[in-house]
């Protein structure tokens, strides 16, 4: 038995440290050089020619490059970008669909009578497709293959091809052990399943392990292609918030549809004092509220931790040029070393941070399904053990889980 | 802002994609992948299993044939001796068979040869009285003037008789 419970620890730890090096060393090669790409490229010499500095374009340019569009940048060029298919349904009915080459740089483009364009800042819809007809505006259905959306497509394509040669092995030799590239992808899924899945939903695990390692492998395929910086990376998608939404439905979907009769109970009639329920029912309410807060706190907290991981590496160097148009060359060279050391740092930091937000995403939807899980046959202790397990199973440093709001917040509603 | 207000198109794109990606997941690739690894467990749990019980086994067969041999060892021993043992009564009784035969020889001869000795003694003394009656005989015959001569004669002549007896 000693050499069951050892190995994958080891094996694990060896397969991520270089899964980790090997990120390191694309991001460092690549991040200085195409952070500052494109639009941020055009604006910022604009305003350093110009002398005068308007910090509103600096945050523009933040929210443009963490926000979607309908074409993916390219690096070294400022015009060109990879079009992609726009496809919209008319308010006046019918499907429209075309190349996003049409509508970039303030084009226009009509067809049937009607006429697209990307709405201009300042706009209700700004940096959405808008159609005009008769002179109206109005905003259409809008589900375009955007960068994020052909992101999303990637990701899940890389996590299908992880999964699926994995599974080809096993299906060739059951009782053998993959190497190499399969081994990694085996233990990137065993360190979730025998670590997080199986102490805590224990007989359960085989019904949602499906669901929970895949999201574990579909966040952390995104995070780290958000941290490329070229095609096909660079999307910052768990850090957009109709991402880290749609996952966090699904665990929220998953509980409650699992949720056992004693789960339902707890939410409307727990386990309080008598005047805690009635007449004035204070705990169901609460209760009730904790049943959406739990979604909620899963959507915002993946969806800040990474967006701020990227905003920060843009601001650091968005550093440069400002520095350089407020204080002169001397400043803006001092300031390319520093603001260069930083940002290296920073995504090596996220490299660690997108790891431990997908496992922290999985813990919690774990739990949570865990939870609702619960028969009451085993009573208070547990839901002690629950909640108790998966914490010291891990190997990687928690940082950033004391301070994680959403985590206390977890508990406290778990722990009343 | 836009950062917050979550975009239909991504949010529709990401529930087709992700329940795709399930789907797929669901039936082709967790329930093979999960088995394997289990099965691979259980293997390996039953050969650590079969390794612990064959060392075991082992165990007892080299304890039991140490046992035997060193039983064989105190038989051995035990057989060595008992031969030992049986070599020397074995001797022991031929030697005193032959004693025995011997001493029944020499008694035969000896109760034999007194006999013979006694038949001859018996037969010499026949012989010796007939020899005697012969001479007394001849010196009665030859010289039976002096009867005193020839008294004298015939004791003297029984006297050597008996002395060389």
């Amino acid at each position: 038995m000693y050499i069951l419970t050892s190995r994958p620890h080891t094996t694990m730890r060896k397969a991520f440290s270089i899964f980790l090096f090997i990120f390191a060393t694309i991001l460092a090669s690549t991040d200085v050089k195409a952070s500052a790409d494109t639009a941020l490229n055009d604006a910022l010499t604009d305003s350093l020619e110009e002398k005068s500095f308007d910090f509103s374009t600096i945050k523009d340019l933040i929210f443009d490059h963490l926000g979607d569009g309908y074409g993916w940048e390219v690096p070294f060029n400022h015009h060109k970008r990879i079009p992609l298919p726009v496809i919209l349904y008319s308010s006046e009915g019918g499907f429209h669909c075309f190349s996003s080459a049409r509508i970039e740089h303030g084009h226009e483009y009509t067809e049937d009578g009607i006429t697209f364009k990307i709405a201009p800042k300042g706009h209700p819809h700004q940096g959405k497709v808008i159609e005009v007809i008769d002179g109206k505006e109005y905003k259409p259905w809008d589900i375009s293959i955007t960068k994020n959306v052909l992101a999303v497509f990637i990701s899940s394509l890389l996590v299908l091809w992880m999964v699926l040669s994995v599974a080809s092995w096993y299906r060739r030799q059951p009782l053998k052990a993959p190497r190499k590239t399969r081994g990694a992808i085996e233990e990137l899924i065993m360190f979730i399943y025998d670590g997080v899945i199986k102490p805590t939903l224990g007989a359960n695990s085989m019904r949602f392990a499906p669901y929970l390692i895949t999201v574990f492998l579909f966040i952390l395929v995104m995070n780290l292609m958000g941290l490329i910086v070229i095609f096909p990376g660079g999307a910052n998608l768990t850090g957009n918030i109709a991402v880290t939404l749609v996952l966090a439905i699904f665990t929220f979907l998953i509980t409650n549809i699992f949720g056992t009769k004693h789960y339902w109970k707890e939410i409307f009639w727990p386990d309080v004092p008598m005047w805690l329920k009635f007449p004035l029912p204070i705990m169901p309410i609460i209760e009730f509220f904790g049943v959406f807060t739990k979604p909620a706190a899963l959507t915002v907290r993946l969806f800040a931790n990474m967006m701020g991981g990227h905003m920060i590496v843009i601001v650091l160097t968005l550093l440069i040029f400002i520095a350089a148009a407020l204080g002169g060359t001397l400043l803006g060279g001092a300031t390319v070393v520093i603001s260069i050391l930083f940002s290296v740092f920073m995504l090596l930091l996220d490299v660690l941070v997108s790891f431990i937000q997908a496992y922290v995403f999985t813990m919690l939807s774990t739990l949570f399904i865990a939870l609702a899980q619960d028969n009451g046959h085993h009573g208070k202790k547990h839901e002690e053990d629950v909640i108790m397990t998966p914490l010291p199973d891990t190997s990687i440093p928690m940082g950033n889980h004391i301070d994680d709001p959403a985590i206390a917040a977890g508990e406290i509603f778990e722990n009343k | 802002m836009e950062l917050f207000t979550p975009d239909f198109g991504l949010v529709f794109w990401m529930f087709v994609s992700f329940i795709i990606l399930f789907l797929i997941l669901w039936k082709w690739g967790w329930p093979v992948i999960l088995k394997g690894v289990e099965s691979r467990a259980d293997l390996i749990d039953k050969g650590v299993e079969y390794a612990q019980q064959a060392k075991e086994q082992l165990d007892t067969a080299r304890q039991q044939a140490d046992k035997q041999i060193a039983e064989a060892r105190q038989r051995q021993a035990e057989i060595l001796r008992e031969a030992d043992k049986m070599k020397t009564q074995i001797i022991e009784e031929a030697r005193e068979a032959a004693r025995k035969e011997a001493r029944k020889v020499m008694d035969a001869a000896t109760i034999s040869i007194q006999q013979e000795r006694k038949e001859a003694q018996s037969q010499f003394r026949d012989e010796v009285s007939a020899f005697a009656l012969e001479i007394a005989g001849k010196v009665v015959r030859n010289e039976m003037q002096d009867q005193k001569a020839q008294a004298r004669l015939v004791d003297s002549l029984l006297d050597q008789m008996e002395n060389q007896n």
